[in-house]
């Protein structure tokens, strides 16, 4: 039973981290990010090559190195975001949001075959692996790698939280979420905000990647299209658009899938996430925490 | 209402309408004419080479083309992101591939099921997620494309992830194509026969039947909810069922050409339902230009025969379809042949100018700037004032 | 509005007429169905045999280690003069493991008139060209493809069966003491089936109880929904019948969540980059079930030698050696027939009696399969590469 909710909460982590930046870029430009699930994808890649550079000064394990490697990869994928927004978003603006969304499969489906074109399509196998002794707490097994992810997450998180609350720029992006052109007139630079949610959200999904690189150890071309799926789902549970709904739909998804798991059989598992989603938008669409939101303005 | 109440007389209009256009260069009658010479030329080719090959391989570019026309209602009409097109398919092929092989119908007699089937499944996912954001209906018809998927290869029915093979081909009240043909000293084999039928009724049903629709009445109602729901609500159309009709019928187009197929290949199995296919026939309405006949056939063809032309570029196929379809909606968002293309040496209708006494601004038409002339071959000609101009879209 | 559309439907039909006219001229020329039927069979020149394997998408890489393999039997039977003095040509065709695509291929390879199959990889692919090639009236020797769903419909296949697997690591298991099995599948066809056989003979056998069927899903990192599983099973034997990029990580998670007993693995998974993924320290107590590869046979330094020769350097991957062996076999079966029509070389391949493959003499069942499987016992060596353990002769 433990047992059980442990492991959905520490994937349920992963699904949160992903989730958050779908559901910001979503609360600010009403854009869902298709390729988002691939940001995550190429963190593990990028920090992969990163690593491959380091070769000298790797030693197994090795708990510093690898957040240098996060915090490296952080940035690389938080500027990609940026250039994919530039480049492929931005021109849309204003645009039928049926073009926006072809575009992001497009988007999508570039990164993931680009990626597959340089490295192959078999898996690759990451240089650290982290993994440590088992500590029993009440008949569930945790490993300390599986602690220091957790806890990076909830750190990103937390620094993403006091960020988008407490701060200039914070309140800048949720200005834009509630009326941009407002904003606009205001003095807020939209274009310079919207680049730098999307810098935030890829970052947090390039953690992501790296991050379960680091722990599963294998990474492969097509490993951000599930995500992507999941992490929305976990974001439309908790309430598109809002913060800490993402954070709470992806422990939920995670705990749903454990369960599911568990009662159904591996087999069923997505059917169940997936008809989860259907059934959530049925009843309620704006999830556990979302407002109301208004489709006609 | 009582039959003889007073009306009042229409107001005059502002402009005379121009006269509708006439003659083989009118672009209606032109198309129409290339669209025949072209049917022909699909029905002569099989005295030309019957190569196996040939023919096989035309008939799946052809079952394409019914594919792509049914995600051309619901992308290119009603303007609905279907990113899990391929599980109607699914739905059509396991539906009549299973009726054939464990209960022994024969394939006509599949079709009132495959139609109910897929009836269902397009009300199951567009009844909840039509009345939500579109953006919403494109992630979920992705999970239910996989949910199928998924079902399919865990049910002993279905034949878990080996499929269903042994399918027959098509068979009329006891005589089947497998039995051949022989018209004026010609032998027809079961391939060529299926040939013909997937061109004669797939074909010229689906090319027929969609693009009627697209111009009749329902059409309409799709273009403007596309366009903008709340106006269309305004004028009396009902946004939510005229959506789910687009999606039902799509989901039929669909089932039909994974009835199609399942007559085709005589064994599907879920691996030919991956995620990866739905994005090819969207890539096929998208690249060749949504919700324009030309178009999407043109994009059924090139995505579907383009792997069998540059096999050595198989390895880049993916990739140059995505890089494709980010260029195509930055720069040419309706594709290589627009809806309301009209070659350069057809007959175009000239929209009077508006007299200048007129108090009221026709806006959309005169100065729309979203179809600009970059230079090439196309030139725009709204045959209806302002009915494809201009798609604003919501801002 | 009547007038002008009958206008219009006159003229289209006055065009249809004309271009059909045109079409009934052209119907003389050649190779369209008025020509008559099929060219008689040519006795000259070389003889194609088609080979459809994957040489693009996810299993690229198996494409070549077919076709050299296959090309290196070619390149010595014609060394030898070939049969009846005429050489032998190798016809390759992707299937990008696809239905769709592997149709199409193999009307092709038909159309380019081999007399002979020697490809199928994929079940899946494979099984939609069952009915083209017996159409063709072409013999299909299956190197690696072994789905059950292929079995009995005309075809031979010289790697070894789901069933015979499943056999092999029964009796594996029972060698090794288990009472208590939990299976896993990664829901992909061979994986299923190889599940499947294996539950339905150990309830057959009854020595062994299966705790657990189980699949995980095969695009994931995360199987520790699974490792649950079986571990609150508390099984004395674990059997993973999936490929190898889900295996490596299975293992490893498995032997983290304190699973210690044997993990057998089936062909899919015998693979180098197993350990690899696994990582080191997680691949202690890992069986295979594998057919023999070169480098478990004697002479075969030799035999990699002359492969690397053909590929270009590169090493010879599983089921090389299998295509090497369905030439040869459609070979001595075009020898004994003395004919290359396909009826006659399908009888002929079908008494062959004992010829030397690298599974053992040969000799087809009446369904087309192997009367042994050729299964061994493999476990990981420490290069990481699988070494024979067991070839369960004893």
């Amino acid at each position: 039973m433990f047992q059980l909710i442990w492991n959905g909460l520490f994937v349920g982590s992963f699904y949160a981290l992903v989730a958050i930046g779908y559901s910001m870029v979503y609360g600010i430009i009403k854009l869902l990010n298709f390729a988002h699930g691939d940001i995550y994808m190429l963190g593990a890649f990028l920090s992969f090559v990163v690593l491959g550079g380091m070769t000298g000064i790797l030693g197994i394990g090795n708990l510093p190195i690898l957040l240098l490697v996060l915090l490296i990869a952080m940035l690389l994928t938080g500027g990609l975001g940026v250039l994919i927004e530039r480049v492929a978003y931005r021109p849309l603006r204003g645009s039928p949001r049926l073009s926006v969304l072809i575009t992001a499969v497009g988007v999508s489906f570039t990164l993931e075959y680009a990626v597959r074109q340089i490295w192959g399509p078999n898996p690759k196998v990451f240089p650290i692996r982290l993994s440590g002794d088992p500590i029993e707490i009440l008949g569930a097994r945790i490993t300390v790698p599986q602690i220091v992810l957790m806890a990076v997450a909830g750190l990103l998180m937390w620094i993403l939280q006091r960020y988008i609350m407490h701060t200039r720029e914070g309140r800048a992006m949720r200005a834009i979420a509630l009326d941009q052109k407002a904003s606009l007139l205001m003095g807020v630079n939209v274009n310079k905000v919207i680049s730098r949610t999307f810098f935030i959200g890829s970052a947090l999904a390039g953690a992501a990647g790296v991050m379960a690189a680091a722990y599963y150890g294998s990474i492969d071309f097509l490993m951000g299209f599930v995500i992507g799926l999941k992490a929305f789902t976990a974001a439309v549970i908790g309430g598109i658009g809002n913060l800490y709904g993402a954070m709470l739909g992806g422990l939920v998804l995670g705990l749903l899938e454990s369960f599911g798991t568990n009662f159904f059989g591996g087999e069923w598992r997505d059917v169940f996430a997936f008809g989860f989603l259907i059934l959530f938008l049925t009843f309620r669409p704006t999830g556990i925490l979302g407002e109301r939101v208004v489709e006609r303005v | 209402m009582a039959k003889d109440a007073v009306r009042l007389p229409a107001p005059k209009p502002f402009i005379e309408r121009p006269p509708q256009l006439s003659g083989l260069l009118a672009p209606g009658t032109f198309m129409k004419v290339v669209g025949a010479v072209l049917f022909i030329a699909a029905a002569v080719l099989p005295f030309i080479t019957a190569t196996p090959y040939i023919i096989s391989i035309l008939t799946s570019a052809f079952i394409y083309i019914v594919l792509a026309m049914g995600l051309n209602v619901v992308v290119g009409y009603a303007g609905l992101l279907d990113l899990g097109y391929i599980a109607f398919m699914a739905v059509g092929a396991y539906t009549s591939g299973i009726l054939t092989t464990t209960f022994g119908l024969s394939m006509l007699e599949t079709l009132p099921f495959v139609v109910i089937a897929c009836i269902i499944a397009g009300v199951i996912i567009g009844g909840p997620t039509l009345r939500l954001r579109s953006d919403y209906l494109a992630i979920v018809t992705l999970g239910f494309g996989e949910i199928i998927r998924i079902t399919a290869n865990n049910l002993k029915i279905t034949g878990g992830p080996s499929g269903v093979h042994g399918i027959p081909t098509w068979s009329f009240f006891g005589w089947s194509f497998s039995d051949g043909l022989n018209l004026f000293g010609i032998h027809f084999n079961s391939k060529v026969l299926f040939y013909y039928f997937v061109l004669f009724v797939g074909i010229g049903l689906a090319v027929v039947a969609v693009s009627r629709l697209g111009r009749g009445k329902m059409g309409r109602a799709w273009k403007s909810v596309r366009d903008d729901e709340d106006v269309s609500e305004a004028m009396g159309i009902n946004g939510y069922t005229t959506k789910l009709m687009a999606y039902i019928i799509g989901a039929v187009w669909g089932g039909f050409a994974g009835t199609l197929m399942a007559g085709h290949l005589s064994a599907i199995s879920p691996n030919s339902f991956l995620f990866l296919y739905s994005a090819l026939v969207l890539m096929a309405v998208v690249l060749g230009g949504m919700g324009s006949t030309p178009g999407v056939i043109i994009g059924a063809l090139f995505v579907s025969l383009a792997p069998e032309f540059l096999r050595e570029f198989s390895e880049w196929r993916f990739l140059l379809f995505g890089v494709l379809l980010v260029v195509a909606m930055i720069f040419r968002p309706k594709g290589i042949w627009p809806a309301n293309a009209v070659l350069p040496f057809l007959k175009k209708r000239e929209i009077p100018q508006i007299p200048p006494t007129a108090a009221v601004s026709v806006v959309g038409v005169l100065d729309d700037g979203t179809e600009d002339d970059d230079g090439d071959a196309w030139v725009d000609a709204d045959a209806d004032a302002g009915a494809d101009a201009g798609k604003e879209g919501k801002r | 509005m009547f007038s002008r559309s009958t206008k219009r439907l006159k003229r289209s039909a006055a065009i249809a007429a004309i271009a059909a006219s045109a079409a009934l001229v052209l119907s003389s020329c050649s190779g369209g169905l008025a020509s008559g039927g099929d060219e008689g069979e040519e006795e000259t020149g070389p003889i194609k045999i088609g080979m459809l394997a994957p040489f693009s998408g996810s299993e690229a890489a198996f494409g070549d280690y077919m076709k050299f393999g296959a090309q290196l039997a070619i390149n010595e039977i014609n060394a030898d003069g070939g049969i009846d003095g005429r050489e032998l040509e190798l016809i390759t065709e992707d299937d990008a493991c696809d239905a769709t695509a592997s149709v199409a291929a193999a009307q092709k390879v038909v159309t380019a008139g081999v007399v002979a199959s020697v490809g199928g990889y994929c079940s899946g692919a494979t099984l939609p060209t069952l009915p083209i090639f017996a159409e063709a009236n072409v013999p299909m020797v299956i190197p690696a493809a072994n789905s059950n769903a292929l079995v009995g419909q005309g075809a031979f296949m010289i790697n070894g069966t789901g069933a015979q697997q499943a056999e092999a690591a029964l009796t594996f298991a029972k060698q090794e003491g288990a009472t208590r099995v939990a299976v896993l599948n990664d829901q992909t066809d061979y994986s299923k089936d190889l599940a499947v056989t294996f539950i339905g003979d150990a309830e057959a056998d009854g020595s062994v109880e299966i705790v657990l069927d189980g699949a995980v899903n095969p695009a994931d990192k995360d199987f520790s929904a699974n490792v649950k599983s079986v571990t609150d099973s508390d099984p004395d034997f674990v059997f993973w019948t999936g490929y190898y990029q889900a295996g490596g990580l299975l293992a490893r998670q498995l032997r983290e969540a304190g699973y210690e007993g044997p993990l057998l693995v089936g062909d899919g998974t015998v693979d180098a980059q197993f350990a690899a993924i696994a990582g080191d320290g997680f691949t202690e107590n890992v069986f295979g079930t594998f057919t023999k590869t070169p480098d478990m046979l004697e002479g075969a330094d030799q035999w990699i030698a002359d492969y690397q020769e053909v590929s270009g350097g590169a090493d010879p991957g599983p089921y090389s050696i299998q295509a090497y062996d369905a030439v040869r076999v459609v070979a001595q079966g075009m020898k004994d027939a003395g004919t290359t029509e396909g009826t006659a070389v399908h009888e002929a391949i079908g008494a062959i009696d004992g010829l030397e493959l690298s599974s053992g003499p040969l000799k087809f069942t009446d369904e087309g399969t192997l009367t042994g499987g050729g299964f061994v016992i493999v476990t990981v060596g420490p290069e990481g590469d699988f070494i024979l353990h067991d070839d369960l002769q004893g």
